[in-house]
């Protein structure tokens, strides 16, 4: 069964992370991605050279660029620019992620998109937005994290708020969000029959990843302070430490679970002081009471929770219904069965590379499954597209059309 | 209604954020949400803080999730009640559910709806040994290892602050409803074929968004990088100045600005410091190799210039820097508002609460900022069923 975008082609004309994850996503669900890379590119510079590499390319190049064909084309020679308008006449979707005029200068602006193809979804992809005084400051994931305050409200308890280390949540965020709007764009064009130029920024989208945190300063005022494990909504909603010493992460989010729990608990027949008695307490009568003396109920609850091991403890939180999970290492993870049986990590065949380990989609769809293969190499597809382009050429009776500067 | 998804029809059984959010992002692009609660309401109704106010003692956040549907209460515990919801979701485009409690007969497997794209977000996957164990951010956070780039090794852990698996399951979720839509057939507009089940969870998304953490795990050519050393670098918390911190690169430097730029911090010490070279070649921030060894040196230098003018300088020779906001200096900064990110959305009661805007902007089928506010518990009750009867 193919995927749910059969039949939608998309001209991929990104780099670095932001847009090639999204023609990621879009090539999972189905579409034709075609990533664009200029001839001239030195391998050593795909995927922005971000470090580690494997034989010599970066990981980056390898994450971003699944589940596409890859194309050589060089928009600044006459000849490859007349390609690449052929090529558009053939295509649902335009994605790239430039800086606000780049297009334009290589005559691929909505404009002069449109003039091939008036159908076309085009999105744009910024850093910052298309208007304001940032506009054309470079975005990546580092600056996004710190600008928007990613950073602000991770940390230890009672510590400075930190980075988060891995430096990529924000880019898939923004790769995430674009792959939305351009389904949203497929969507309106189902209805309406019309093409339209969608924009996302960065900015904007880790934002909107916060609006929850976010809203909440914007009503009270008051800015999150670190506080290591502990959720800021419920109470308790954090990690304890078991008896053998590891963790468990437990999440008590409304009433009916403070009920269930506090049942766990005084049936555990743990010796700590009120464990036994927590659903009478006055203390603990709403989550809100519970939040505002975490710190007091989070100390009562850690005294129990070293009396017996973390098995136990997941067996008689999971019977009960309790959200519960612990910390799993990436080697235990590769083979756990709730990975793979979902398909969620998965070893895929790269065409330069050897197999790789890669997450896999994040989708289940049961009519139209989603697909997932390895990166291609740059241009890899580059004779199969124009004999595709020649196909056509020799059925369709268009002009190509030519477009001035 | 205005937007992309202007004459779809969603329908919504969840709580807290992994399903409040997709449904608030679909009702942003112009579909028409009802919000199915039970009689007590969505839990995050009453997380902390609380906004207080005659209108409520709803949370910020509950309000932030729930704008722009409308809302209804049914009580599995009446086969009514239960009728409803399933003449609800047999009339709909999309149902959103998370799978607290949810009675047999609302599940995929019963409904026999042939046009109808379900959504189910679930904590760990519709398959394996956890399927069935329910949803948490700290849960799905440390068993996908989220966790590790964060806190310091053989300390308690840390979370991330934002809901990140929730609201990175709400966003492939999106993704996943509007491809099934567009795969939908709609030919017959009244009656359209070709639905499915589409099942995210939180576990699984935290998983694809470490994907390059994957990769670069296969077999590197050699063990650096932030991609590899996220798990056993010290906790960073920028590079402090006199005022606050910030973040900066310097791989777009030469030589000769760099020395410029030393003299200008003030750091001409750091010329006859052993690691110089280092200072020169090093990317800085966190993607630097030597990163944490360098950054004494460079906050020494930073202690005496406010955040501002540290930025001035380094940009001013080449490099980028950027301030660390915090929550409030983000959403006073100029950018932020340039780009309307901040948006003022009307309450019932006529207070004003300021929410974050959709982050797409649609030429074509523009999205409408005029937002209505999160409904109260059963407010369209009578509305959403009159309708209902009429199309019966």
């Amino acid at each position: 069964m193919p995927g749910p975008l059969e039949g939608v082609r998309v001209f991929d004309l990104t780099l670095w992370m932001v847009g090639p994850w999204a023609s990621t996503q879009l090539g999972a669900l189905g579409a034709d991605v075609i990533h664009i890379e200029q001839p001239s590119i030195d391998p050593r510079t795909l995927g922005a050279g971000v470090p580690p590499t494997i034989d010599g390319t970066s990981i980056g190049y390898m994450t971003w660029n699944q589940n596409k064909r890859g194309l050589f084309l060089d928009l600044k020679s006459a000849a490859d620019r007349q390609t690449a308008y052929e090529l558009l006449q053939t295509c649902d979707v335009f994605l790239i992620n430039m800086r606000p005029g780049a297009a334009e200068r290589m005559g691929v602006g909505y404009e002069q998109v449109k003039a091939v193809n008036p159908d076309i979804i085009y999105t744009a992809i910024t850093g910052w937005g298309e208007v304001g005084p940032m506009r054309d400051k470079p975005g990546a994931d580092v600056q996004a994290q710190y600008f928007t305050g990613f950073w602000s409200v991770s940390g230890a308890e009672g510590g400075r708020p930190e980075v988060y280390r891995h430096m990529a949540q924000i880019d898939a965020t923004t790769g995430n969000v674009a792959a939305q709007a351009v389904l949203m764009g497929l969507l309106a064009r189902k209805r309406t029959g019309k093409g339209q130029r969608i924009h996302v920024g960065m900015l904007r989208a880790s934002m909107a990843l916060q609006s929850g945190r976010i809203s909440e300063y914007l009503s009270t005022g008051d800015l999150h302070q670190p506080q290591g494990s502990a959720a800021y909504a419920a109470a308790p909603d954090q990690a304890f430490q078991c008896q053998w010493g590891d963790w468990i992460g437990v999440s008590v989010s409304s009433e009916d679970e403070w009920q269930r729990f506090a049942a766990v608990m005084r049936k555990s027949e743990a010796e700590a002081e009120g464990i036994n008695d927590l659903a009478a307490d006055p203390r603990w009568r709403t989550n809100r009471e519970r939040v505002n003396r975490r710190k007091e109920l989070a100390a009562l609850l850690q005294a129990g929770f070293l009396q017996r091991p973390r098995h136990y403890w997941m067996l008689r939180l999971s019977a009960a219904g309790i959200p519960c999970g612990y910390p799993i290492p990436f080697e235990t993870l590769q083979h756990h069965a709730q990975s793979i049986e979902n398909q969620y990590l998965r070893e895929v065949e790269t065409s330069g590379w050897g197999p790789v380990w890669t997450g896999g989609a994040p989708w289940e769809l049961s009519r139209t499954p989603s697909r997932w293969f390895g990166a291609c190499l740059p241009g890899e597809h580059t004779g199969e597209i124009l004999d595709e382009l020649a196909a056509r050429r020799s059925v369709v009776d268009e002009p190509t059309p030519v477009i001035g500067d | 209604m205005p937007g992309p998804l202007a004459g779809y029809r969603v329908v919504e059984i969840a709580e807290g954020v992994a399903g409040p959010h997709t449904t608030r992002s679909l009702a942003d692009a112009g579909a028409d949400v009802v919000k199915i609660e039970p009689p007590h309401g969505d839990r995050s109704r009453g997380w902390a803080p609380s906004i207080g106010g005659d209108d409520g003692d709803d949370s910020p956040l509950f309000r932030e999730m729930n704008r722009n549907k409308r809302g209804i209460v049914l009580d599995w515990r009446s086969g009514e009640d239960v009728e409803t919801a399933r003449r609800l979701l047999a009339q709909t485009d999309v149902a959103v559910v998370d799978k607290f409690g949810l009675p047999a007969e609302l599940r995929w497997e019963a409904l026999h709806s042939p046009g109808l794209i379900y959504c189910a977000i679930s904590g760990f996957g519709p398959k394996g040994p956890w399927a069935d164990r329910p949803a948490s951010e700290i849960g799905t956070q440390m068993a996908s290892e989220a966790t590790s780039s964060l806190g310091s090794i053989g300390e308690p852990p840390v979370r991330h602050g934002s809901d990140i698996g929730s609201v990175f399951a709400a966003n492939n979720a999106i993704q996943a409803i509007c491809a099934a839509l567009y795969a939908r057939d709609d030919s017959d507009p009244a009656n359209p074929t070709g639905g499915q089940r589409v099942e995210v969870s939180l576990f699984g998304s935290l998983i694809a968004m470490r994907s390059t953490l994957w990769v670069a795990l296969s077999n590197p050519d050699e063990w650096w990088g932030f991609h590899l050393d996220s798990y056993v670098k010290p906790p960073d918390h920028g590079y402090q100045c006199r005022d606050l911190p910030i973040y900066f690169s310097l791989a777009r430097i030469r030589g000769e600005f760099f020395d410029s730029m030393i003299d200008e911090l003030g750091m001409e010490w750091a010329r006859d410091h052993p690691d110089y070279d280092k200072l020169r070649t090093d990317g800085a921030g966190g993607a630097g190799r030597y990163a944490a060894e360098l950054k004494p040196l460079w906050e020494r230098g930073f202690a005496n210039h406010d955040a501002e003018r540290v930025i001035e300088i380094v940009e001013h020779h080449g490099g980028w820097a950027f301030p660390m906001h915090d929550y409030e200096r983000l959403c006073q900064d100029p950018q932020v508002e340039a780009v309307g990110a901040v948006i003022d959305v009307e309450q019932g009661d006529g207070t004003v609460m300021q929410q974050i805007a959709p982050p797409w902007d649609f030429e074509g089928t523009p999205v409408s900022m005029t937002m209505r506010p999160a409904p109260g518990l059963g407010q369209h009750q009578d509305e959403v069923l009159a309708e209902l009867a009429a199309r019966s």
